[in-house]
């Protein structure tokens, strides 16, 4: 299946003043399918926006290229297809979020007997009905995010790159959005979602890529992403220093919680462990397979 | 073509919101019609008064309104990120900067429009309206449209503070280059210094040749060749403004 968007290499390189250079995104490569909901993922600095402003041709790689529907994101045509919403979209002030959306349907190009149509139903879509007349200086920062989604998603686009769409709504607000995420989805549609709301990309992301200093540490489904981290934990009485150094020295952390020692390792590493306390004649009081939250995996790979 | 000018529309309805636009045109607009009053006192001269104090405010008003508009409106889209949704359509850069630019000098336009018309009425109510009025007020369009182009460019590299700044030494040194630099400059003895004054000279835009109020004031015939002499090198030096702005913005990181 060819990919909607293809990222090779891509490399940027900030010159600093006097003289020194910082890598805000490292030979990145990943594909994301047509029709998948991709979740993008890393810290602050990590890199997720240079990305974006890359595939947008808002700024130049160092080195590689990107491709959106297989055309070089140097050229404007590849936007063609994409809508894009900016993390804390700004809008100007005096225009309202019917005017906005209109002016954006007419850059998409949709054909003049639609627009009113598409504006209306965008503007519906998004919860801002009673509010489209109403200027944006008077919109709270939740409802202007709802106006970026809506000029996001006027003209269909079939790519749709998200900067945390969930910034400032309220639980009730984000509990929509993520809706309307796998609404469009299920219309055929890609979705390019930058997040640091962890719950939202498991729930609703089909593949995730966790990016930290400008490289990709991860990649696959949230089960994947996660599966790579599985720990069990253990439970036994008092340790003796022996198998201390032994469980540190294959990973495990161990801590006491009401007289019991609770040792958590690698599930790779869990027979060697139960072996040693049998040796050492300690009571197996329980072995649990513990599931890494993707929080969990997003810190272990952060870090 | 319609991106530019839906990009245009929008600038223009964001500049003419623009307290600077409304104090300026309104400021300009009681210079010109105050000017009714001063020419009272100047018994058989009235007229040349009227359209001398009248088209030097047209002419300052539009300089002022086009560096200050054109200077900031590009940055000022940068640093409040509202370019953003609008150029990740699929536009180039080139549409964008020339939509800015074309809404630009429509809001400088729009106040002299308003201000021009103001005056072609005091001078009909004197009986003293004539063909060039409109040829003095055309080139000063084409003046106000040079001086943007100017600052617009200047904005691509620099904050738009210095733009400012820049853009209105540029502006005054344009208008009095003639008159008064040339003078300087010819009598600079330092073969060096006098190189890069003539440098500087020639860079500087000649805003004094589409000033047509001597013309006006004193009734004097223009040569067609002139016009166009002049027509062409606005056009020209605008153009080459316009190409760097957009060739510096090509490559601008946002």
């Amino acid at each position: 299946m060819q990919p909607i968007i293809s990222i090779t290499n891509l490399t940027k390189v900030y010159k600093l003043k006097r003289g020194g250079r910082k890598t805000a995104v490292d030979s990145l490569t990943f594909e994301v399918r047509p029709g998948e909901i991709f979740g993008f993922l890393g810290p602050n600095g990590a890199g997720k926006t240079t990305t974006i402003k890359m595939l947008l041709g808002f700024i130049q790689p160092t080195a590689g290229s990107a491709e959106i529907s297989g055309i070089s994101v140097e050229n404007p045509q590849a936007r063609i297809n994409v809508g894009y919403l900016p993390e804390q979209p700004y809008f100007y002030k005096f225009m309202t979020p019917r005017e906005i959306v209109a002016m954006h349907s007419s850059l998409a190009g949709v054909p003049r007997q639609d627009r009113r149509t598409q504006i209306e139903q965008v503007i519906e879509l998004v919860g801002l009905g009673e509010l489209a007349s109403t200027p944006i200086s008077k919109l709270s920062k939740g409802q202007v995010q709802r106006v970026g989604l809506a000029q996001s998603l006027v003209g269909n686009p079939q790519v749709l790159i998200l900067d945390e769409p969930a910034s400032g709504l309220d639980p009730l607000g984000r509990r929509q959005i993520r809706d309307l995420l796998i609404s469009q989805r299920e219309t055929g549609k890609t979705i390019f979602l930058s997040s640091h709301l962890l719950s939202e990309i498991e729930t609703v992301c089909d593949r995730v890529a966790v990016l930290a200093k400008g490289k990709l540490m991860a990649i696959g489904t949230p089960e994947e992403i996660k599966q790579g981290g599985t720990r069990t934990t253990v439970t036994t009485t008092e340790l003796t220093p022996e198998i201390m150094s032994e469980i540190k020295a294959a990973g495990g952390t161990t801590h006491r919680i009401e007289g019991e020692t609770v040792i958590t390792i690698n599930t790779d590493e869990v027979f060697t462990v139960i072996d040693s306390l049998r040796k050492a004649g300690l009571p197996l009081l329980a072995v649990t397979p513990e599931q890494e939250s993707l929080e969990e995996a997003f810190l272990r790979l952060a870090a | 073509m319609s991106s530019v000018l839906i990009i245009a529309k929008t600038t223009m309805l964001e500049n003419a919101r623009k307290q600077v636009f409304h104090v300026v045109t309104l400021l300009t607009l009681t210079v010109v019609c105050a000017s009714v009053l001063l020419s009272v006192f100047t018994l058989g001269v009235q007229v040349k008064i009227l359209k001398d104090l009248c088209m030097t405010s047209i002419l300052f008003c539009g300089g002022i309104l086009a560096v200050a508009l054109a200077s900031t409106a590009l940055p000022s889209e940068i640093e409040t990120r509202t370019c953003y949704p609008v150029l990740a359509r699929p536009i180039t850069r080139t549409q964008h900067i020339l939509g800015k630019y074309l809404g630009t000098i429509s809001t400088v336009y729009l106040g002299l429009a308003v201000i021009g018309i103001a005056f072609a009425v005091l001078l009909a109510a004197r009986g003293a309206l004539d063909g060039l009025l409109i040829l003095a007020l055309v080139y000063a369009l084409l003046e106000v449209a040079l001086v943007a182009a100017v600052a617009f460019c200047l904005s691509v590299f620099s904050t738009p503070a210095v733009a400012v700044m820049i853009s209105l030494l540029v502006f005054i040194a344009g208008s009095v280059k003639i008159g008064y630099f040339s003078h300087l400059v010819n009598g600079i003895s330092n073969p060096v210094i006098k190189g890069a004054g003539l440098f500087i000279y020639h860079l500087i835009p000649n805003l004094e040749s589409f000033n047509f109020k001597d013309a006006l004031v004193h009734q004097l015939p223009v040569p067609e060749a002139y016009l166009a002499q002049v027509a062409i090198y606005g056009v020209c030096y605008t153009a080459f403004m316009l190409t760097v702005a957009t060739a510096a913005f090509a490559k601008k990181e946002l």
